[in-house]
């Protein structure tokens, strides 16, 4: 069974060659300081793919603009705002695709990553697109528990690593 | 007696307080991963024949990782003959075992203790690793953070040795001791943020209690201080402590004590 959905998956792996990740939205959980805020910007602008973060205190979320023609790793998100010794409570991602088909548990792989659509309605994903990421540590606990109840209709999730996600579209 | 009661109330009254990075506790948050802190801690306390006593205890600090982060002081005074003496030293250690965080409010427990060398006279019961006593303090600290309050707590065990090479701890005097703290911290300014440039003003109360074991003699104080936090990188701690009561022996329980502290954010890569 688990060979069957393993070829399943494999089947539908799209290679998007042209497709790319141009910025992300990083809302950062348990902080409300300056200090703690400007240990996360700094953090975050330690990561060798990022070019600029955008601050924005009050609501504890970070703009983060990436190097175009840079291989992007989320994961280095995450690792460096759990360093400053908060946690990420929601990120959401500005792809940039040239005919994506988005359909649950279709997925699509980029720098080495994987990405696969899930609580998401059936469409065909052109130009700018914001995709939110849904694994765990980059949803609060609350909304985690959530999409793990959706896992009967999504296998990979609950095996998911850290060059494997799950997004869905907003 | 009755002023202080009516200036801890005004104080919880103001509730709605942030910020945890208390003057004269540690929270269960750590530093940052990589980053690396300077602090100089100046306390003039008042003995009871006039005599200021001042205790200069500078410390470095480093965040190892988002888990673990461990400091190193040293312990300077003026209350031995001929002025100016380098007393001792410590190393702590805290190790953060739990965080849940959410949108703006956090609840984080750690683990610390501390080790200190002291070679000063032992002239009080209060038994004081930092800056009086070689020995230990081993304990636990829950902190919780509500928008712009924050709630922290510890309980620890401290055990004090003698103060070699001169000073034995006196046979008769109850070497082991149980602390507790209550803090209470309010971000006041900015109302808005604008930029990390802003000079943020937090107030802060924490009451400081303590317990020796073998004699059950106990002191409680409480500290109010004020914060400010400037670039988000630097901090003026100013606070006044005050003792509530004491059965026990206490030289210079008094006195204000002044924080400096700054931060040097990724200074490991």
């Amino acid at each position: 069974m688990k060979k069957l959905i393993s070829i399943t998956i494999f089947l539908f792996i799209t290679y998007v060659a042209s497709s790319q990740i141009i910025r992300a939205e990083l809302t950062a959980t348990g902080l409300t300081c300056s200090m703690c805020s400007k240990a996360t910007y700094n953090q975050l602008k330690s990561i060798s793919e990022v070019e600029l973060v955008e601050p924005d205190l009050n609501n504890t979320t970070f703009i983060i603009h990436f190097k175009s023609n840079t291989p992007v790793n989320i994961n280095n998100l995450k690792k460096k705002v759990e360093d400053a010794g908060f946690a990420v409570g929601e990120l959401v991602v500005l792809f940039k695709f040239d005919t994506q088909v988005a359909e649950n548990n279709t997925s699509f792989v980029l720098d080495n990553n994987t990405y696969t659509f899930m609580d998401t309605k059936p469409s065909t994903l052109n130009g700018e697109v914001r995709l939110k990421i849904l694994d765990k540590g980059y949803v609060i606990d609350k909304e985690y528990k959530k999409y793990l109840n959706m896992a009967k209709r999504y296998p990979s999730y609950v095996s998911a690593n850290k060059n494997t996600y799950h997004i869905k579209t907003l | 007696m009755k002023k202080i009661l009516f200036v801890t109330l005004i104080f919880i009254n103001l509730s709605s307080f942030s910020q945890e990075l208390f003057v004269l506790t540690e929270p269960a948050s750590n530093m940052p991963a990589k980053s690396f802190g300077i602090r100089n801690m100046n306390a003039f306390m008042f003995e009871a024949d006039g005599k200021l006593n001042y205790h200069n205890m500078p410390e470095i600090m480093w965040g190892i990782n988002k888990k673990w982060m461990i400091h190193a002081q040293g312990f300077i005074s003026n209350r031995q003959e001929g002025g100016f003496e380098t007393e001792g030293g410590s190393l702590y250690a805290k190790y953060r075992f739990f965080s849940e965080d959410n949108l703006k409010s956090h609840f984080r427990m750690a683990l610390y203790g501390r080790y200190s060398l002291n070679k000063a006279d032992i002239h009080q019961q209060e038994l004081e690793t930092m800056g009086h006593n070689t020995g230990y303090e081993a304990g636990f600290i829950a902190t919780q953070l509500l928008h712009k309050v924050a709630i922290s707590s510890s309980l620890s065990y401290e055990r004090a040795f003698d103060n070699k090479p001169n000073y034995k701890f006196p046979i008769t005097e109850s070497n082991s001791a149980m602390n507790y703290t209550l803090s209470v911290g309010k971000l006041m300014l900015p109302k808005v943020y604008t930029s990390y440039k802003q000079v943020n003003v937090n107030l802060m109360l924490e009451l400081l209690g303590q317990r020796l074991n073998q004699n059950g003699k106990s002191y409680l104080d409480i500290a109010p201080s004020v914060q400010f936090i400037i670039n988000s990188q630097a901090r003026i701690d100013l606070a006044y402590r005050q003792e509530l009561y004491s059965t026990m022996l206490r030289t210079a329980p008094n006195g204000v004590i002044l924080k400096l502290e700054y931060t040097f954010f990724n200074a490991f890569k």
